[in-house]
C-alpha cells in the first residue's frame, strides 16, 4: 500500500488549475448509480451495476479516460452501488458492490485491473461507503444488513463494526469537523451519530424522517450542521451542536430525497435530487424552503448521483443519472423557478375594487422596522452595506391590498344602487322615466338621468296632463332650452306623487332600504336647491354629456328624414337645442338649413344670445298639437335604438334593458331578439352576481324575450302526484293521463283549483289554502276522506 | 384618486402568486410559494382567515373560483405539476379532486361559464393543455390537447359563452349547444385560441404579435359587447387588445395598449369588460378604459403605495 502514496498517476494528473468549462454532458454505455469526483476537480469516476468508467472533465467535453470494468466476465464486485473518490490520495477509490463487497481501488496500478482491496464482510448490497476526510487509510461502509464497518486499509479485514440495531443503513457520512464522529442514515427513518473509537454504541440517536433516510450530508463549514433526505420528500437541516438535535430548516421537496449535498461556499444551499418521478436536482435555498433557488432540467430519467465538481467552486455541478447520461451543469444555465413566478396577483373584484399582491423583499420591509445591524441611518446612503443577493432570494413576502378604484365607472356601486330604485313597471309611462330619471341623477349620473328624460319626452303622449308641458312652458318663459326645462320640471313632477310612492314601492322589493331613502331624499332637496340656485350651469353640462352621445345618431336621424324636418319643427327643437349648449362653431350641414327654416334656433350662443323667449314658446305650443298627429310613433326608435347600443357597449347594460322594459313594444321591434336576449341574460347575470335576486326576477317577469321568460320555470322542478290515482304526474299540466281525471281539485269544496293551491305531500290530496287551512283547524284528517292525517309544513 | 380600502394580511410565509375574488366579491382567495391556498371574507372591508388549504407540494401559482351554482368550488394550480379542486362543505374545505395528469409545473387554471358545466382549464410548462370536466359522481374527464404551446403554458382564459344562432328556437328545458372557446398564452410567444368541435379541442387561431413569454389573457366579459375581446400580456412588455367583430370568430385585430418598461403580469377585466387592469414588474396596476374613437386610454394609475418597497430591491436576484 505505501507504494500507492504520492506517486503520479496512472492517468497523468488532469488540469488541477482553476475550473472551467460549460454546460455539457456524455453518454454513458450504462445507467449510472453514483459519482464522484477527485480532489482537483479534472476527473470524475462514474459507477453503476454494468458501468465503472472514469472520465477526463476537459473544457468543452468529458473525456473517457479509463474503464476499470475488466475482464470477459466481470465479477459481481464491479457492479457497484455507491463510489467514492477518495479526497487526499488521488490514486484511491472505494466502491460499494451490490453483491456485499466493498473494494478499493488503486489507480496507479500498472495492470489492467486496478482493483486493491477486497472486503466481503457485509451479507447484503453495501449503500454507501465513505473515506474519512483527512485519514488516509480510514474508509467506512454502510449496509443493506443493518451494520456499518470501518476499514483500516492496511489491513485485510474491518477494524470495527457498528450496529444500528436498526434498520437497513442508508448512508453513512465522516463529519467534517470532529476527527471521530461519523452520522449514518437508516430505513426506519433514524439517524444515528457514532464515535469511531465506540463500536459498541451509538452517542445518540434520534427520528428524522417518516420512513427511510435515504441521504445526510455534513455542512462543509458549519460543524453541527447535518442535512438529511428522506422517503417523505423532506430535506431537514439538523443542529447536531446541541444536546439534542434541532431540527432548523426544512424543505419539502415533490417526491422522496435520493441524494443531498451541500453546496460549496454558500451557506444556506444544497442541492437535492429524487430517486423516483422527478428526475430534475433541484438547488435550495434552506431560508425559503417553498421554492427552489435553481432546478436542472436535464436529466430524462431519475438522477442518481450528484456532485459539487470542486469542494470551493459553486458554479459547476456533475450528476449521472439512470438515462445514461453524465452532466455538468453550469450554474448560470439553471433554470430559476422564482424568475418564471408570477410575482404579483390582480383580480377585478365585482364592485369595481381592485385585489393585488405584489412582491415586496422583507429586507426593505426590516429596514423600516430596524436599523442596519452594526450601521446607524445616520451614515450617508453609500455606507450602507450592499444587500447580498442571497438574502434577496431568502427573504420574500407579498403585501396584499384592496383598492377602491374611486373611478364612477369602475366602482359598481351604482349598479346595485340603481338596479334596487328603478321602477320598470306599475306606472304610468311618464312617471316610470322621470322616476328613473330621478334615481339616476341622485346617484350622480346625469347623463343617464338625461336619457330618461329624453326618452320620455320622445314617447309619451303630450295630451297626458301629467305633463303638463305647455304649461309650464309658459310658465318658464325665459327657459329657451326644452330639456332644461324638463330638468327644472322633473323634480317638481316627482316631489309630490313619486316621494309618496317611493317607501311603498322598495318595501315591495322586500329590501330593507329604508335607510337609503332618508339620505336618499334628502339628497334629491338638495339637488333640486343647487338646480335653483345655479341654474343652467349644471344643467349645460347634463346636455353636454347628451350631445356627445347621441351627435352623430341625430344627424343621421336628420339626413334620413329630411323631408319630415321641414314639416315637424319638434324634433328640430329637440335636437338644435343640444347644439346651442354643445356651443359647437362648425355647425354641420342640416343645422345650416335649420336655420334657413327657423331662425329662432340658429342663436346657436344660448343664454346670452337671447332669442326672443316669446316666439320660442309661442312655437312650442304651437308645434304640440303637431306632435301626436303627425310624428309616427316609431320615429326616434333608431335615435333610442342606437342609444341603447351605445349604453351596452359602454358596459352599461342595465340601462339598455331598463329602457327596453319601460318602452316595451314601443322599441321592442326595433332591436333584433337576439341582442335583446344577449342583454338580458347579461344583466340577470349581473343582478344574480350582485345579488339582487328581487330585481333578477322582475327582470325576468317583464321581459318579451321568450327564451327569458321561460326561466323562471326552468328552474324550478315540481313533483307532484295524482290526487286522484295517487301516481306520480308524469306529464305537464293538471290532468292525470292515467285516471284521465284533473288533479288539482280541492278536497273540500270540490272546485278546480286556480291560485294557490296546497296538497299533503303524504296523500297527494289537497286544496285551496284557506279551506284546507279552514278544514284543518277542525279535523286533523285529509278532507278527501282518506283517513290520513295530513301534515302541512 | 385612488385609495386603499383594505390591506389583508395574509400571513403568508412566502410570495403571492395570485389572488382572486369570488363571483359575489365576498371572498378572496390567495395562493403563495408557501404552498398553501388562503380564503378571507373580505364583506365590509375585513379580512377574516376563512381557510387555509394545505395539499400542494410545492409554490401555488394560480387560483379558480368556480361559479357558485356549483357549490363554493375553488382550483388551485401549483409547481408540484398538480391540479387541486377544493370544494366547501358545511362549512369545511376539502379535496374534492386531484388531477396529476402534467409533467411539469402547471401555471394557470381557469374555469368555463357556468353554462358549459363544471369544466377546468389547465396550462402547464410541459406545453399542454388539460380539460376537466365533471361528469358527476366524483367522476371527472379528462381531455388533453398536448404540445398546445411549445416549452409551456402559462394562462389560460375562457370565452364567455355564447350561443350560434337563436335562443328563441330552442325548446325549452333543453341545453343550448354552447360554442365553448378559450384563449391560451405561452412561452412561444403566442396567443391561441381553442375550439370544441365534436367533443374535440382544435386550434383556432394563432395570434402573433408578442416578442417575448405571453404572461397572461384575458378574455373580456361580453356584457352587451357585440365584439368578442382578448387582452393580452407580457414579458416583451406590451400588452394587446385584440378585438373580433366578425361573427365566425376568424378575423382578429391586435391593437397595442402600451408598451411598458418591464415585464406585464396580469391582465384583469372588470365585471362589465370595459376597463382593463393591468399590473406590470414594478409593482404597478394600471387602469384602461377604451375611449369613444377606440383608442385605449389610461385612467388610473394605482402605485401600491405601501412604502415598504425600495427600488434598489426590485432588482431581479442575479445570485450564482
Amino acid at each position: 500500500m505505501e507504494k500507492m502514496s504520492r506517486v503520479s498517476t496512472a492517468l497523468g494528473g488532469g488540469g488541477g488549475g482553476a475550473v472551467s468549462g460549460r454546460t455539457m454532458f456524455c453518454h454513458l454505455d450504462a445507467p449510472a448509480n453514483a459519482i464522484s469526483v477527485c480532489r482537483d476537480a479534472s476527473q470524475v469516476v462514474v459507477a453503476g451495476r454494468n458501468i465503472f468508467k472514469i472520465y477526463a472533465l476537459e473544457d468543452e467535453r468529458f473525456v473517457e479516460k479509463l474503464n476499470l470494468r475488466v475482464g470477459r466476465k466481470p465479477s459481481l464486485n464491479f457492479s457497484c452501488a455507491d463510489v467514492m473518490w477518495h479526497q487526499m490520495e488521488e490514486n484511491l477509490l472505494a466502491t460499494a458492490a451490490t453483491n456485499g463487497a466493498v473494494v478499493t481501488w488503486n489507480l496507479g496500478k500498472p495492470s489492467r485491473n486496478k482493483q486493491d482491496q477486497l472486503f466481503t464482510e457485509h451479507k447484503r448490497t453495501v449503500n454507501k461507503v465513505c473515506f474519512h476526510p483527512s485519514e488516509v487509510y480510514m474508509l467506512l461502509s454502510g449496509s443493506q444488513d443493518g451494520f456499518m464497518k470501518c476499514f483500516d486499509l492496511r489491513k485485510k479485514e474491518s477494524a470495527s463494526t457498528f450496529s444500528g440495531q436498526s434498520e437497513s443503513v442508508r448512508d453513512v457520512q465522516f463529519s467534517m469537523k470532529e476527527y471521530f464522529t461519523f452520522a449514518a442514515s437508516f430505513e426506519n427513518g433514524n439517524v444515528q451519530l457514532w464515535d469511531i473509537r465506540r463500536p459498541d454504541r451509538y452517542e445518540r440517536m434520534f427520528t428524522a424522517h417518516n420512513g427511510p433516510v435515504f441521504c445526510c450530508d455534513w455542512h462543509p463549514d458549519d460543524r453541527g450542521w447535518l442535512a438529511t433526505g428522506g422517503r417523505d420528500k423532506m430535506v431537514k437541516v439538523w443542529d447536531m451542536s446541541t444536546t439534542r438535535a434541532k431540527e432548523i430548516h426544512c424543505v419539502q421537496t415533490i417526491a422522496s430525497v435520493a441524494r443531498v449535498k451541500w453546496r460549496p461556499e454558500r451557506k444556506w444551499h444544497l442541492a437535492t435530487c429524487s430517486m423516483m418521478v422527478d428526475h430534475n436536482i433541484y438547488v435550495w435555498d434552506v431560508r425559503r424552503p417553498f421554492i427552489p433557488f435553481a432546478t436542472f432540467e436535464e436529466h430524462k430519467d431519475v438522477t442518481t448521483g450528484i456532485a459539487w465538481r470542486h469542494q470551493h467552486d459553486p458554479y459547476f455541478l456533475l450528476s449521472g443519472s439512470k438515462d445514461s447520461t453524465l452532466y455538468q451543469h453550469m450554474f448560470k444555465d439553471a433554470s430559476r423557478p422564482v424568475d418564471k413566478a408570477n410575482p404579483e396577483g390582480l383580480c377585478f373584484g365585482l364592485f369595481g375594487d381592485l385585489a393585488f399582491a405584489a412582491k415586496e423583499s422583507l429586507i426593505s420591509s426590516e429596514a423600516n422596522r430596524k436599523p442596519y445591524p452594526g450601521g446607524d441611518r445616520r451614515y450617508p446612503i453609500f455606507f450602507f452595506k450592499k444587500p447580498d443577493l442571497t438574502e434577496q432570494f431568502a427573504h420574500v413576502s407579498s403585501a396584499l391590498s384592496v383598492f377602491e378604484t374611486g373611478l364612477e365607472s369602475g366602482r359598481m356601486d351604482w349598479f346595485s344602487q340603481t338596479a334596487r330604485l328603478y321602477l320598470l313597471s306599475g306606472k304610468p309611462f311618464a312617471e316610470l322615466c322621470d322616476h328613473n330619471a330621478k334615481v339616476a341623477k341622485e346617484l350622480n349620473r346625469p347623463q343617464v338621468s338625461t336619457t330618461w328624460t329624453m326618452v320620455r319626452i320622445m314617447f309619451s303622449d303630450p295630451a297626458n296632463p301629467n305633463l303638463s308641458l305647455s304649461a309650464k312652458l309658459g310658465a318658464l318663459p325665459l327657459m329657451n332650452s326644452f330639456s332644461m326645462k324638463d330638468m327644472g320640471a322633473c323634480p317638481d313632477m316627482g316631489a309630490c306623487p313619486d316621494m309618496g310612492a317611493c317607501p311603498a314601492d322598495r318595501g315591495k322589493e322586500g329590501r330593507s332600504d329604508a335607510a337609503h331613502l332618508e339620505p336618499g331624499t334628502s339628497h334629491i332637496s338638495n339637488n333640486d336647491d343647487n338646480e335653483e340656485t345655479e341654474g343652467s350651469d349644471g344643467q349645460a353640462e347634463y346636455m353636454f354629456g347628451e350631445a356627445e352621445l347621441d351627435d352623430d345618431d341625430l344627424y343621421s336621424v336628420e339626413h334620413d328624414n329630411p323631408a319630415e324636418d321641414q314639416e315637424y319643427t319638434l324634433p328640430q327643437e329637440a335636437f338644435p337645442l343640444r347644439h346651442e349648449i354643445l356651443d359647437n362653431p362648425s355647425a354641420p350641414e342640416p343645422l345650416q338649413q335649420d336655420k334657413a327654416e327657423s331662425p329662432h334656433v340658429s342663436g346657436g350662443e344660448a343664454e346670452a344670445t337671447c332669442l326672443t323667449p316669446i316666439e320660442s314658446c309661442s312655437l312650442i305650443s304651437a308645434t304640440l298639437p303637431l306632435y301626436s298627429a303627425h310624428l309616427p310613433a316609431g320615429f326616434f326608435c333608431p335615435v333610442v335604438r342606437d342609444m341603447l347600443h351605445y349604453y351596452a357597449e359602454q358596459g352599461d347594460v342595465q340601462m339598455a334593458v331598463s329602457v327596453l322594459i319601460v318602452l316595451g313594444e314601443r322599441i321592442r321591434k326595433e332591436i333584433d331578439d337576439l341582442t335583446q336576449e344577449h342583454w338580458y341574460t347579461s344583466y340577470i347575470d349581473l343582478l344574480q352576481r350582485f345579488e339582487l335576486w328581487n330585481v333578477s326576477n322582475e327582470v325576468i317577469k317583464l321581459s318579451t324575450c321568450g327564451a327569458i321568460s321561460c326561466l323562471n320555470q326552468t328552474s324550478t322542478t315540481l313533483h307532484v302526484n295524482c290526487s286522484n290515482c295517487k301516481r306520480p304526474m308524469s306529464n305537464r299540466g293538471w290532468v292525470c293521463d292515467r285516471c284521465h281525471q284533473c288533479a288539482s281539485v280541492c278536497a273540500v269544496c270540490h272546485h278546480v283549483v286556480k291560485g294557490l293551491f296546497v296538497w299533503c305531500q303524504g296523500c297527494s290530496h289537497g286544496g285551496h289554502l284557506e279551506h284546507m287551512m279552514h278544514w284543518l283547524k277542525s279535523s286533523p284528517h285529509c278532507p278527501a276522506g282518506c283517513g290520513h292525517l295530513c301534515e302541512y309544513t | 384618486m385612488v385609495s386603499v380600502i383594505n390591506t389583508v394580511d395574509t400571513s403568508h410565509e412566502d410570495m403571492i402568486h395570485d389572488a382572486q375574488m369570488d363571483y359575489y366579491g365576498t371572498r378572496l382567495a390567495t395562493c403563495s410559494s408557501d404552498r398553501t391556498v388562503k380564503i378571507f371574507d373580505v364583506r365590509n372591508g375585513g379580512q377574516i382567515l376563512v381557510a387555509d388549504l394545505r395539499g400542494h407540494e410545492g409554490p401555488v401559482w394560480q387560483v379558480a373560483w368556480a361559479h357558485p351554482m356549483y357549490g363554493n368550488i375553488l382550483a388551485s394550480c401549483s409547481y408540484d405539476r398538480k391540479v387541486i379542486v377544493w370544494k366547501e362543505e358545511n362549512g369545511s374545505w376539502d379535496k374534492m379532486y386531484e388531477y396529476t395528469g402534467h409533467e411539469s409545473s402547471v401555471n394557470s387554471v381557469c374555469w368555463g361559464p357556468y353554462d358549459f358545466g363544471l369544466i377546468l382549464a389547465c396550462g402547464s410548462s410541459d406545453g399542454a393543455i388539460s380539460l376537466l370536466t365533471f361528469t358527476g359522481e366524483q367522476q371527472w374527464d379528462v381531455k388533453k390537447i398536448s404540445n398546445a404551446h411549445t416549452i409551456g403554458c402559462n394562462a389560460v382564459s375562457w370565452a364567455p359563452a355564447v350561443v350560434p344562432g337563436s335562443l328563441v328556437d330552442q325548446p325549452s328545458g333543453q341545453k343550448p349547444n354552447y360554442v365553448k372557446r378559450f384563449v391560451s398564452g405561452g412561452c412561444d410567444n403566442l396567443v391561441k385560441l381553442w375550439k370544441e368541435e365534436d367533443g374535440q379541442w382544435k386550434e383556432d387561431q394563432k395570434l402573433e404579435a408578442h416578442s417575448d413569454w405571453v404572461r397572461d389573457v384575458g378574455w373580456a366579459p361580453s356584457i352587451g359587447l357585440p365584439t368578442s375581446t382578448i387582452a393580452s400580456c407580457s414579458q416583451d412588455g406590451r400588452v394587446f387588445i385584440w378585438t373580433c367583430e366578425d361573427p365566425t370568430g376568424n378575423t382578429w385585430t391586435p391593437k397595442l395598449l402600451h408598451k411598458f418598461a418591464d415585464v406585464v403580469w396580469h391582465v384583469s377585466w372588470s365585471i362589465t369588460g370595459n376597463i382593463l387592469a393591468v399590473s406590470g414588474g414594478d409593482n404597478k396596476v394600471t387602469l384602461w378604459k377604451e375611449s369613444m374613437d377606440g383608442q385605449w386610454a389610461c385612467i388610473s394609475d394605482v402605485s401600491k403605495g405601501q412604502g415598504a418597497v425600495s427600488s434598489i430591491t426590485d432588482t431581479q436576484q442575479s445570485e450564482q
